[in-house]
């Protein structure tokens, strides 16, 4: 166990690494000049000139690299180049908005999966599969920005039940809060549970056919009983791989959902970072995302090598 | 049976027909735009704006007194280029990539597939609005990024696809008689790994056109006037009280458009695996 741990851990800092690499070098090529989008398309080549200096932009790159990654290995995100506020406290004032966003959409899209997943199994070949099956085919080619547009259409415009957009935190008011995220992990996680519904299903029809369920069914066991203690256990081995993509297709989609809804999280800063062509504010959110991903995958890679008996065993080997 | 007719079985083919006839229809508007559109997509008439649907306006008019259905027609070339471009270069340089990674295998596998890994790890919409931003905001850019997007994709299904077929009698008698590394690729591997690379292309040109959506959604994609999908649909937020149809329809058109795709994809999935459709 430990050496699995070991291994995945080691993987998981390499691939950080890695991803801050590509994501410095990507965002450091942007066309426009920081310092012009900062001071002003009037800035004077002298202001221009001081701006990048002051900054460290005129250095080379891999210089560059370096002092940043030492100074974020320390917590410090640099200071926007935009208003001179330190990114860092900015950043972990979004986290909590992007992790809570992703969290309710990833729990919107397994409770709409698993029961409809193992229904398709269970009723397989059926008329409950086949429409089960359309459904996910339906949810699979929605963009989640229009499923979002139709919800504020819908809930917000004509029924006035929910607010087309905002962010209060829980802790200042939980049903205001519950309200305004309720739309925005709606439009993430219906879309999200197309791929789990297909794989829930297909993971269960599998586990289904196997001998060991034959044994438990020539035993007496009743068809509920077989399928929540024995099929819906060993159905959530590959279950559990699929979801944490999705988790971290989550998080990714946050930039374009976060912006709709006007949520004040991760995603949205990434944008931000874009049109300001502000190098600090859009690298520490694009690989603040990175991070979520890789912590679920990792999470899960863990989850998953200690919960299957024959990963355990080869790890032990 | 009533459906096998001739010896072709309809049942079996009909979510790659269902899909391929939506696909069908909006290809035709995208070739034939400039024919079928009832008015030009950039016309402005200021008395006319933001009509809903009618006889003279079938899908309404946006907040410039331009025809929706006209723009709907034009945009759809826009997301046909880029979903046939994105695709192609994923297929072309994923498969690339995969080939000589399995291939050659050792070092040279332990470097492209990682470097793979990597580029997987990014959330694919995170991945695109980045390159997007690095590269500058037009339609070229967005099949580039959109394309890169997909490499990883299609090199992990190359990689695996070339790595059972390396195993087989034809390539080592291929290898025994001398035949070079390039003719062996192209004449004994590629054609061999073809069909599973078809079916994610299907599956990549949805992905693609929901992806170029999104960045012209978030004003990263097509321009102005320039009519896009996404970003008529962008433009339709802000007068979603006065004016839904203009938020409506150009999403009815993406939403269209990845369900024929997704149906070709599972359609071509099941006749090549029917093991997969369990």
């Amino acid at each position: 166990m430990v050496r699995l741990i070991t291994t995945r851990l080691g993987a998981f800092l390499l691939t950080l690494f890695a991803a801050s690499v590509v994501l410095f070098l990507t965002i450091n090529v942007l066309p426009g000049s920081a310092a012009k989008s900062a001071l002003g398309m009037e800035a004077t080549p002298q202001a221009i000139a001081r701006f990048e200096a002051q900054r460290g932009l005129d250095r080379p790159l891999a210089v560059q690299y370096g002092q940043w990654l030492f100074k974020t290995l320390q917590g410090d995100f640099g200071v926007s180049f935009q208003n001179s506020v330190p990114v860092g406290p900015e950043l972990m004032r979004r986290v909590p908005v992007t992790l809570q966003l992703a969290s309710f959409a990833f729990v919107i899209a397994n409770l709409v999966a698993i029961p409809l997943g193992m229904l398709a199994a269970a009723r397989h070949g059926r008329r409950a599969d086949k429409a089960t099956t359309f459904t996910a085919t339906l949810f699979g080619a929605v963009p989640n920005f229009w499923l979002a547009t139709l919800l504020i259409l819908v809930l917000s415009l004509n029924l006035r039940w929910l607010p087309s957009g905002g962010f209060t935190p829980f802790s200042v008011d939980p049903v205001q809060n519950l309200k305004q995220i309720l739309m925005p992990a709606l439009s993430l996680g219906i879309v999200s549970s197309a791929l789990l519904i297909r794989i829930m299903r297909a993971s269960m029809i599998e586990t289904l056919s196997s001998e060991y369920i034959r044994t438990a069914h020539a035993k007496g066991a009743t068809e509920a009983v077989v399928i929540r203690r024995h099929a819906f256990r060993n159905s959530l081995i590959p279950y559990l791989n699929v979801a944490a993509v999705e988790f971290g297709f989550l998080f990714g989609s946050a930039v374009v959902i976060e912006d709709i809804f006007r949520l004040p999280g991760v995603g949205s800063l990434v944008l931000v970072g874009i049109i300001n062509r502000d190098y600090p504010v859009l690298l520490a959110a694009a690989l603040t995302i990175t991070l979520f991903v890789l912590v679920v995958n990792l999470i899960v890679d863990l989850t998953v090598g200690l919960l299957d008996p024959r990963r355990v065993k080869g790890s032990r080997a | 049976m009533i459906q096998v007719m001739n010896g072709f079985d309809w049942r079996r083919w009909r979510l790659v027909l269902t899909g391929g006839t939506i696909i069908g229809i909006i290809l035709i508007c995208a070739i034939f735009a400039p024919w079928i559109a009832p008015y030009s997509p950039y016309d402005l008439d200021v008395v006319a704006m933001l009509q809903p649907p009618s006889a003279a306006h079938p899908l309404g008019t946006d907040e410039l007194g331009r025809d929706i259905l006209s723009r709907i027609i034009h945009a759809a070339r826009i997301s046909m280029q880029v979903a046939f471009i994105a695709a192609s270069v994923g297929l072309v340089f994923g498969t690339l990539i995969g080939v000589v990674a399995a291939y050659f295998g050792g070092i040279v596998d332990l470097v492209l597939m990682r470097l793979m890994e990597l580029l997987f790890s990014f959330p694919a919409i995170l991945l695109a609005v980045v390159l997007m931003a690095s590269l500058g905001t037009s339609i070229l850019n967005a099949m580039i990024a959109i394309g890169i997007v997909f490499i990883p994709g299609f090199s992990r299904l190359a990689r695996a696809a070339t790595v059972v077929v390396l195993r087989e009698q034809y390539v080592e008698s291929a290898r025994a008689i001398g035949m070079g590394h390039g003719r062996i690729v192209f004449r004994e591997i590629l054609p061999n790994i073809l069909a599973p690379l078809l079916v994610e292309a299907a599956v990549a040109f949805s992905y693609a056109i929901l992806l170029e959506s999104a960045l012209s959604f978030l004003g990263l994609g097509a321009q102005p006037p320039e009519p896009s999908w996404g970003n008529m649909l962008n433009t339709g937020r802000g007068f979603m009280a006065q004016a839904p149809w203009l938020s409506i329809v150009p999403g009815a058109a993406i939403f269209l458009s990845v369900l024929g795709f997704n149906l070709i994809g599972d359609g071509l999935r099941d006749l090549l695996d029917p093991h997969m459709k369990e």
